[in-house]
């Protein structure tokens, strides 16, 4: 990967449409190897874009989906207490009380959990994606921290555990809150914003081959109307990239050209999640489809 | 080397704007241009966007300093010249530009932030003596609005130092303890290797107890002005353990308070919340200004275990309908809908305006909040509501 245009050109070939910013920021990533966050409302495409770089660098994806509660010990490792106790039992007797205690912290007893599984990926490394970062809370951030600035973690019974390939990294939020800024600054920052109509319609085309070209043009120019600054405040949530395609798929089953009122009532479902604004667009269908 | 220079320059101004940027992010900015194409403006914005900004609300001002900073060609021999001594001379160009980043670049005409008010705090020790412990007594069942001047201040830095438990429940992490669903192996392990590894006891993962997340609705209209000012103070120490705890005022339009409400002194969160708030003891629309938290906050609403404390005398001049929306909404999305009402001082109030109606009709229970006792028995009084 030597320039920006490589990076973007790799990612398409995957069936994945960046823009130049969001190649950028991946980039230098790369380059400076640094942990990459990724912020934006959901279904702009970022967890999307850690499985579309997997293919690219040809990486093993090792995924964390945190939540809240989340703890060390389902995010790096954990001892595999039953195994150790019925050592610990079986040599009882028949070994010294210190080799026994050794026998027990070997790392065929550590169960790896993410963080450690990537750390210790062979070259060419893992791609290590920390999803929806801002679900755990602040504690579990403080874990991430020495692994984010020295992509290496200390086990107090073994010491510390160094990359064996650098990771790549990348941590998504939704920004239901704000993440610390020690964790920022370990990170390089993105926010990823709804694409707008041009790659909009690139994805489509890409995702939904089936659907005629006017079609897709016509799905493309209602959902940037639809995230537009005339609607936008209309609605409470906002249809993601995966609602588009879901929706162009559903057209193109439906057996549709093009788009009407009616069927834009009727498939609102496929845009919108929440009841008040499935009413809002089945109501307004007429006057979205309106030229402007 | 003057690129150096330059982003040395840009990295102060961004700072200058509240952007966090330190030395080790120039650092970096500088490795990262290494690898960007310099002919083209928008990746070197963009290479120096992912490594200087963090914050999506930091973007718009890195975008007007970047621009203003890296002009565009003004050389053809150049690609695009580094100016950033032209910074200054286009100061009022562009009136559109955010205030941030033109008080940036007018550094030369930047004052400090204002000092906290060191006289009060020498005049402190002399007003507690006033109060004799009679008058403390009084002032402990005074309603906020009867107090003079004296008494207020004195009653505000007693409000502050109510200690409270807040609200809890059972977390996700867990404890070594007695009682519980899973083994807490780590220590079955330490207790069996003590006694030759014979297992004698089984000590088990208890579920740890964690404060609930508040969101904080204060209505900051001119009838709530003697009551806000006080119940923002009570409420920034009072609440202080909260481990998640959002804050929005709510006049003629809603302003968040969040980070104000993260400075650990009460008296800068009310200096700054009071800087925020640009409709602070004008009127109140309650509706619309809820409409506006569910509609450009409502990721914030996460947790459906969200303890809402809604601080309003329900004195609302928007339309009920729209409130009634608004505040079903509200309950939607979060765990207990609580209103705090000063109304309350009045021994027979009934919620007979418009607004209150409403209010009434929706929230989960009403509590009063006019004077120190009421707030006293406050932290109490929600343990037991949310322990239902």
């Amino acid at each position: 990967m030597t320039s920006i245009d490589d990076l973007i050109q790799a990612l398409q070939a995957e069936g994945y449409e960046p823009d130049r910013r969001l190649a950028t920021a991946v980039f230098l990533a790369l380059k400076l190897q640094r942990p990459l966050l990724l912020e934006g409302e959901p279904g702009v495409g970022k967890t999307e874009l850690a499985k579309a770089l997997t293919r690219v660098l040809q990486r093993q994806l090792i995924r964390l989906q945190c939540y809240d509660g989340m703890e060390l010990r389902e995010a790096l490792y954990e001892w595999n207490y039953a195994a150790q106790m019925l050592h610990m039992r079986a040599a009882l007797g028949a070994a010294e009380p210190d080799q026994i205690e050794r026998e027990v912290y070997q790392p065929r007893y550590l169960i790896k959990r993410p963080l450690l599984q990537a750390l210790q990926t062979p070259e060419p490394g893992a791609l290590l994606l920390i999803d929806e970062v801002d679900r755990a809370d602040e504690p579990f951030e403080a874990f991430l921290l020495e692994y984010l600035g020295e992509y290496q973690v200390s086990i107090p019974e073994l010491g510390t555990v160094q990359a064996l390939a650098r990771p790549v990294t990348i941590l998504t939020s939704n920004r239901t809150r704000d993440l610390h800024d020690a964790v920022k600054r370990r990170c390089l920052y993105h926010w990823m914003d709804y694409p707008d109509r041009e790659r909009e319609l690139a994805i489509v085309r890409r995702q939904v081959p089936q659907a005629s070209e006017a079609l897709s043009r016509q799905v493309a120019q209602v959902l940037a109307r639809l995230r537009g600054p005339e609607w936008a405040d209309q609605f409470q949530r906002h249809p993601g990239i995966a609602e588009t395609v879901e929706w162009s798929r559903a057209l193109v089953a439906l057996g549709r050209q093009s788009i009407d009122p009616e069927v834009l009532a009727q498939t609102a479902g496929l845009l919108y999640k929440q009841r008040e604004d499935i009413d809002t667009l089945s109501q307004a269908a007429a006057s979205v489809l309106q030229p402007a | 080397m003057p690129v150096a220079d330059n982003l040395l320059g840009f990295g102060r101004a961004l700072r200058r704007a509240g952007v966090p940027v330190d030395s080790s992010r120039i650092a970096l900015a500088q490795q990262a241009l290494v690898w960007v194409d310099w002919s083209r403006r928008g990746d070197v914005s963009d290479a120096l966007e992912a490594v200087l900004v963090s914050r999506q609300s930091d973007r718009e001002v890195f975008h007007e300093l970047f621009a203003r900073f890296f002009q565009a060609p003004v050389n053809a021999g150049l690609p695009w010249s580094l100016a950033s001594s032209g910074a200054d001379t286009q100061g009022g160009e562009v009136p559109q530009a955010p205030q941030r980043a033109l008080d940036a670049l007018a550094s030369a005409v930047m004052l400090p932030p204002a000092p906290p008010e060191s006289q009060d705090q020498d005049d402190e020790p002399a007003i507690d003596a006033r109060f004799s412990a009679s008058q403390r007594a009084h002032l402990q069942h005074a309603d906020f609005r009867t107090l003079d001047a004296w008494e207020y201040r004195q009653v505000e830095r007693w409000a502050r130092d109510i200690r409270s438990a807040m609200p809890t429940q059972p977390g996700r992490r867990t404890r070594a303890g007695t009682r519980g669903a899973q083994l807490h192996w780590p220590r079955a392990l330490r207790e069996a290797a003590r006694l030759e590894g014979e297992v004698v006891r089984l000590p088990k993962r208890t579920r740890r107890e964690q404060p609930l997340p508040l969101l904080l609705l204060i209505d900051v209209s001119g009838s709530m002005e003697r009551y806000t000012r006080l119940l923002m103070a009570f409420l920034h120490a009072a609440t202080r353990q909260a481990r998640r705890r959002d804050v929005f005022a709510m006049g003629t339009g809603l302003t968040d308070l969040s980070t104000a409400f993260r400075h650990a002194d009460t008296d800068r969160m009310l200096a700054e919340a009071s800087r925020r708030i640009p409709d602070f003891a004008g009127g109140t629309r309650l509706g619309p200004a809820l409409q506006d938290l569910l509609r450009g906050h409502g990721r914030r609403l996460v947790g459906r275990r969200t303890v809402t404390l809604l601080i309003t005398d329900g004195l609302d001049t928007g339309e009920p309908q729209v409130l009634d929306a608004a505040l079903a909404g509200l309950k939607r999305h979060t765990g207990r809908l609580l209103w705090l009402n000063p109304m309350l001082r009045f021994g027979g109030y009934q919620p007979l305006a418009r607004g209150a109606r409403v209010l009434h009709r929706q929230v989960d229970a009403m509590l009063p909040v006019h004077n120190l006792e009421s707030l006293q028995s406050l932290a109490q009084t929600l343990q037991r509501l949310l322990q239902v």
